[in-house]
Parts: C-alpha cells; sequence; structure tokens
C-alpha cells in the first residue's frame, strides 16, 4: 500500500468545470444563483487570494501569509452593490499553466481545459511587491481567448520597499484592465466590481500574439514571456532608490542566523508550548469544573425521575462526552491563533528554513518541525498543525508520527506510575518516557520513510520568503473561527458517541444481580471487555483487567486513566504514591500479573501507554486532517509498535529485575 | 586571482553575481516558477542552518538549502569588475 495522491478532500480534485466545483471551504459562503457569471481567483501562492474571496464573499476562507495556504477550491457567491450576484471560485495557487503539482493542475483544467466551462472572467491577483513573478501566469492567460482582469495587492508592502506601481500604465502595457486593491483593508472592492461589469459587457480582448521565436520550443516560448514581462514592468513600475538592507532583511539576519536562528525557532516553539499547556489549562479547568459543576448538577435535577439508563446516557454520556470536547476549545483556540499568528506575520517560512535540514534527516521539510513539537503539549491541537505542510504525503506521515510524541495528559499518568514504582528514579524513569518518545517518532518516521513513503521523493528547498508584515486581527480570528468551527463539526460526533459507549459498558452488568447503571464495575460488560482483552498483554506482563481497562479509557482520554483505577479499585481519593491505598493496589495487581517482575512489567504498561492511541480526540482529529483511511492505519499501527514496543521492554527487563 | 565563475555556495556574502548555468533543467524550472531566470543579477544575503543560502534577486527574498546552492553557477560580477 502506497500513501495515495492527494485526495479530493485534501487537495480538491478536479471537478469538470467551474460551475461544478464542490463547495469546500468551511466557511459557509452562500452559493451564487444558477447561471452567475462565474469569476475565477487565479495567480500565485501567498498573493492574497484567499484574503480577497472572503472580502468578496464575507466567507471564512483558509488564508495566511504562506505559499500554498490555499489547497482546496473555494466557492460562494458575491453580490456587489452593483446588483449582479456572481459566483466566485477561490483557485490554488499557481505560478503557471504548465502544472508540476496537483494545485496548479486543478487550476490549468479549471481555467483552459473544459473550454465550455471556462470562468467568465480570471481575476489575475498579482503581488505588487513581486510583480514580475505574478505576472508569468497572466502571460499564459493572454494567450487564449480569455477576459482577465489584474487585481494588484500588496501595494503597501512594495510601497515601503519604494516600489510604486501604476495601474493605467500597467493596464495599457498587458492589454487588460488593471485595479489596484487591499483586501485586508476592504479597500477597492467595488473597483474591481466595476471593473469587471464592464470588461462583460465589452467584446473579448484579442489573445496575445506570439512571436515567431518559439516554434513550439517551450523555453524559447519561456524566454519570449519573459521578455514581455520585463517591458511591461519596466513600463509600470517606479522604483525609488531604498536601502539595500531592508528590516526584514536585518530581521532574517537574526531569525535565520545560523546559531541564533535555531534558538529563535525554540524560543518561539516554547511560547507556542506554554501558550497551548499553561495558559490554555485554566480556561480548561474553568470549563471542566463547569461541565461536571453546575450543569451535571441542573441534568441530575431535571433527570431526577427518569429511567437511568436515559439518565445515564445524558449525565455520563453526552454530557460528559460534549464537556470533555468544551475543555479543547480553548486549546485549539489558541493553537489556531498562534498558526495564524506565525503564517501571517512571514515567520513561518523561516522557520522552515531554520528547521530544514534536521526534519530532512526524517524525510520531512522544515515546517513538519511545529506539529511535531506542539504534540509534547497536546496532540489534538498538533494533528491540525499538519496542515502547514503544503504536501499531502508528508501531511499524512506527519499526521501519523504526532501521536508518538508524548502529551502532557500521558505525563500524569507516568508520574503516577513512576512515583508509585520507582521513588527517588521517578524523575529520570519520566526523562526516559520522553526520551523514548523522540526514539520513536525517530524510529517510525524512518520505517515509514524506507516503507510505505519511500516513493517520496526529497524536495530541494527553494523557498520564496514572503515579506513580514503586522498580522491583521481580521484575518488571525477568522482564520481561527473557520479551523474552530471545523474541528468541533468533526470532533463532536466521534468523541460524544465514544464516551457514551464506555458509559454504557461500565453501566451494563453481565454479572450478579444488580440494576442498569448500579452494578459494580467489576461486574460490568466493561470489566468483561477489558478481561478478553487482558490475555493479549500476558507477555508484555500486565494481563490484569485493571490495566487493560484503564487502557481502553486512555482510548477516551489519557487524563482518564488515573480516575478510571481510582474508580476499579473504589479508592476516594487518586492521591499518587508507593504507600496510598490506591498505589498499594496497582502495585499488588502488577506483581501478581507478571511473575513477580513488576517492574519490568509496569515499564512496559508506560510504553504500551506512550505509543497506542492517544485519544479519541485525537483520532477525531487525525479523520479530519488525513481522512478516515489513514486514521485508521494509524491506530493499527500504533496499536501494533506499542504491543510489541511492550513485549520488548517486559521481556528484556524481567532479565535484570 | 580567483576565477569569478563559481558555484553559489563558494560565492562570498553580500557580492553580486550572474547567475549563468543551473546543474539541472529541474532546478532552472524551479527558479523560473520563482521568477528567476538565467542571467539574473543574485546576491547571497546570508548563510542559514544547514550550510543553504538567503539569496536577494531584487525585490525577492530565496532560501536555498546547500545542495541546490551547490547547482547554481554564478559569475562574480564585483570580482570581474576589480
Amino acid at each position: 500500500m502506497n500513501p495515495p495522491p492527494p485526495s479530493a478532500t485534501q487537495t480538491g480534485a478536479p471537478p469538470s468545470s467551474p460551475r461544478q466545483v464542490p463547495s469546500c471551504h468551511e466557511g459557509g459562503a452562500s452559493l451564487a444563483p444558477t447561471g452567475a457569471p462565474v469569476i475565477a481567483l487565479a495567480g500565485t501562492p501567498n498573493v492574497g487570494k484567499s484574503t480577497l474571496f472572503n472580502a468578496l464573499t464575507g466567507a471564512r476562507r483558509t488564508m495566511g501569509n504562506w505559499p500554498g495556504t490555499t489547497v482546496e477550491v473555494g466557492r460562494g457567491a458575491w453580490r456587489p452593490r452593483t446588483g449582479t450576484a456572481y459566483d466566485l471560485v477561490d483557485l490554488p495557487g499557481a505560478y503557471s499553466l504548465d502544472a508540476t503539482s496537483p494545485d496548479e493542475e486543478l487550476t490549468r483544467d479549471l481555467v483552459v481545459t473544459d473550454e465550455a466551462h471556462r470562468p467568465d472572467v480570471v481575476v489575475l491577483v498579482a503581488d505588487s511587491a513581486h510583480l514580475s513573478r505574478s505576472l508569468y501566469l497572466l502571460s499564459e492567460l493572454r494567450e487564449r481567448a480569455q477576459r482577465v482582469i489584474v487585481a494588484l495587492t500588496m501595494t503597501d508592502v512594495a510601497s515601503r520597499r519604494g516600489i510604486r506601481v501604476d495601474p493605467d500604465r500597467l493596464a495599457a502595457a498587458v492589454g487588460v484592465p488593471v485595479v489596484a486593491l487591499d483586501p485586508r483593508a476592504r479597500r477597492g472592492l467595488a473597483a474591481l466590481a466595476d471593473a469587471i461589469e464592464r470588461d462583460l459587457a465589452a467584446p473579448h480582448t484579442a489573445p496575445r500574439q506570439l512571436g515567431p521565436r518559439h516554434d513550439g520550443d517551450p523555453l524559447a516560448r519561456a524566454d519570449e514571456r519573459f521578455a514581455w514581462i520585463d517591458a511591461c514592468v519596466d513600463a509600470a513600475v517606479d522604483r525609488q532608490a531604498t536601502a539595500r538592507r531592508s528590516w526584514s532583511d536585518r530581521v532574517d539576519a537574526v531569525v535565520m542566523h545560523r546559531l541564533a536562528g535555531p534558538l529563535v525557532l525554540m524560543a518561539v516553539m516554547w511560547v507556542v508550548f506554554q501558550i497551548t499547556t499553561t495558559v490554555a489549562a485554566p480556561l480548561q479547568d474553568a470549563l471542566d469544573r463547569w461541565v461536571s459543576g453546575p450543569l451535571t448538577d441542573g441534568a441530575n435535577t431535571l433527570l431526577a425521575g427518569a429511567p437511568t439508563l436515559v439518565h445515564g446516557l445524558i449525565v455520563h454520556g453526552i454530557i460528559a462526552g460534549v464537556g470533555m470536547l468544551l475543555t479543547f476549545v480553548p486549546l485549539m483556540a489558541l493553537m489556531f491563533l498562534l498558526l495564524a499568528l506565525l503564517e501571517d506575520s512571514g515567520y513561518m517560512a523561516r522557520a522552515a528554513v531554520v528547521a530544514d535540514r534536521t526534519m530532512r534527516a526524517m524525510g520531512l521539510p522544515g515546517r513538519a518541525f511545529l506539529p511535531l513539537i506542539v504534540g509534547f503539549g497536546c496532540n489534538v491541537p498538533a494533528i491540525a498543525a499538519t496542515r502547514v505542510l503544503t504536501g499531502a504525503r508528508q501531511r499524512v506521515l506527519t499526521a501519523l508520527l504526532v501521536p508518538f510524541t508524548s502529551c502532557s495528559a500521558r505525563l500524569t499518568v507516568y508520574v503516577m506510575l513512576a512515583t508509585t514504582f520507582f521513588e527517588e528514579w521517578a524523575g529520570t524513569v519520566v526523562f526516559a518516557m520522553y526520551l523514548l518518545s523522540i526514539l520513536l517518532i525517530v524510529g517510525v518516521g524512518f520505517a515509514l520513510r524506507r516503507t510505505l513513503w519511500r516513493t517520496m521523493g526529497t524536495e530541494p528547498l527553494l523557498l520564496d520568503l514572503p515579506a513580514y508584515q503586522r498580522p491583521t486581527i481580521r484575518v488571525m480570528t477568522s482564520v481561527t473561527w473557520m479551523r474552530l468551527k471545523g474541528f468541533l463539526r468533526t470532533a463532536s460526533g466521534i468523541v460524544v458517541a465514544t464516551v457514551c459507549v464506555v458509559w454504557l459498558l461500565q453501566a451494563v452488568p453481565v454479572k450478579g444481580s444488580a440494576a442498569l447503571g448500579e452494578t459494580a464495575i467489576e461486574d460490568s460488560a466493561y470489566a468483561a471487555v477489558a478481561g478478553t482483552l487482558a490475555p493479549a498483554f500476558a507477555p508484555a506482563g500486565f494481563n490484569q483487567w485493571e490495566a487493560t481497562g484503564a487502557l481502553v479509557t486512555g482510548f477516551v482520554a489519557k487524563e482518564a486513566v488515573i480516575s478510571s483505577w481510582a474508580q476499579t479499585y473504589a479508592v476516594s481519593d487518586a492521591e499518587q504514591g508507593a504507600d496510598t491505598p490506591l498505589g498499594q493496589n496497582i502495585r499488588r495487581d502488577f506483581e501478581a500479573s507478571s511473575g513477580g517482575h513488576p517492574v519490568p512489567a509496569v515499564l512496559a504498561f508506560m510504553a504500551f501507554l506512550l505509543a497506542y492511541t492517544p485519544c479519541v480526540a485525537t483520532l477525531a482529529a487525525q479523520r479530519r486532517e488525513i481522512g478516515l483511511r489513514w486514521a485508521v492505519f494509524g491506530v493499527g499501527m500504533q496499536l501494533a509498535v506499542a504491543w510489541t514496543l511492550a513485549v520488548v521492554v517486559f521481556q528484556l527487563g524481567k532479565l535484570f529485575w | 586571482m580567483s576565477s569569478p565563475r563559481r558555484t553559489l555556495d563558494t560565492l562570498p556574502l553580500h557580492r553580486r553575481a550572474q547567475l549563468e548555468a543551473t546543474a539541472t533543467v529541474d532546478t532552472q524550472a524551479r527558479l523560473a516558477r520563482l521568477g528567476i531566470r538565467l542571467g539574473a543579477i543574485i546576491e547571497a544575503t546570508q548563510r542559514t542552518p544547514g550550510g543553504g543560502r538567503v539569496v536577494a534577486v531584487g525585490d525577492l527574498r530565496i532560501a536555498l538549502d546547500r545542495a541546490t546552492a551547490r547547482d547554481l553557477l554564478v559569475v562574480e560580477l564585483d570580482a570581474a569588475a576589480s
């Protein structure tokens, strides 16, 4: 099995025509009436197409100061004040119609291949600060019978660099209308609408004729286009003498310095890590307290006379599941906000350069560093952060590696077991778990790279560094909201359903005479299921149902492992340490199940806990980012790695302890 | 005097050079997509971690890894002038 080519949901596979483009953007833009003129936004990556799309439609769409952000086709209705409704299509970034990537293929197919359904007007979004690069696509479009309007963006960045593009002179040079606008500030949008209306009412502009030089030779043809571009730029651009080193260069000198650059990157990652863990924690706790306190109490009061099954499902299933989901909201919102900040400011491209060499060892680009670091805080936002990767195969590989990063929820279990079994060596054992986590990422990454991903070439680094810019609140908040909404929509079902199933297992009696919802846990279906799984862990030294039951609960959330033990052993206080009632019970069971080798057995348990599926929310995030098929593959792979690791640890460990 | 023709990874920082050739057509095509043609005047502005370079081509700033920098043959203009 090889990783698939980018799927329709990942990159927007070409539909038959723009008029049939699926509405896969996430902001819920309404669609234009049937028969409305189709306006396609095209241009190189990172020129502001998605920002313009959002400004025109009011929809929320992926956007950011990062090449290749737009990897899907967005579609929405644009209703300018002129009264005409347009069907607006946001195409993936493309440098040329000679496609070399799935994104460019999609743009080429939508704009030129299907002539019967071509867009009525292509709005070529061009970066004023890098006009030459933006005009290659225009040169190709101008050779076809296609209505084109140039929308000049980034005029503020160009102006700071002493570059002024005259729209009228440029229009005369390129032969199509040119409108200067600022989609971030929503300036110039009405002028664009007017230009489109005028263009649609006028006859087609004649295609530009290539000179006699090319004779079918692609290099000669490209050269002729470049010559045309140079002539257009010379005609329309005024440059003032600027300082040789811009402030952007001065910042780059530090953030991409051979020694300081990695330190800056580590500092930035540390801040991200801190915010996604410590800053979010009080908010998560407050939401958790509200759900488990007032909300649950209120539900208990309202459902006082309801049947046990209904009461249990609502309070311990739905409310507990929604509560768990809610606790992720501050964490995810902060993560998405920070991602938007890093992307929109332009720093993300620099981080990719700094981390490139390290990540290249695993066959991943430098930007894969971010999700892997974030994973040590929480895997759920880390999976979401894989979207900074532009290649679908790289995104799948990284999303499969993230669960091996040891999240903070697992730390609570390590600490509890380490203080119970290893006392003064507890700190060293916990540190070893983090070391093992890094080894697993490198090892599994290496193995996947040489098997399923062996055909994925190592792409050389040739990265356009976008100009730094001040992040705008509007862009950041809209990106954050769009991503958060997408996460909640995808994750809510699977999280709530899993919590309900676990509650139901714990409530259904399979032994004794207790009623539904009132059975002791050892007589429940939960204990029966855990007991069925237990023999599989005999080679790892922990084949007691209490341990496997905790692992089942741990699939829902690792935070629940300790409380599951407390519930199993009927201990009211889950205080940690060797001499606590909980610690004594756990020691006794590990001693019994391991045949007198509790130390290697508990190390094996911790290794399994580290490597198997982190939690149902991570699974939901994986399903969203890489699809159900790869999420299921990931679960299988993690279980196989975790079981093998646990068996090796126990069998080797028992030679020494 | 050393030859002004060299690969980009050996070009001293802040010296202007003209891009003369690339080792592969693929590299040339990748550069062209970013708006950089053979004959473009480029200047390495800094080294990056891992031995790559950041080059300035007009207002563009492009980061290259070391292997790609080795693929670019340039003619140092300042050296030729001196």
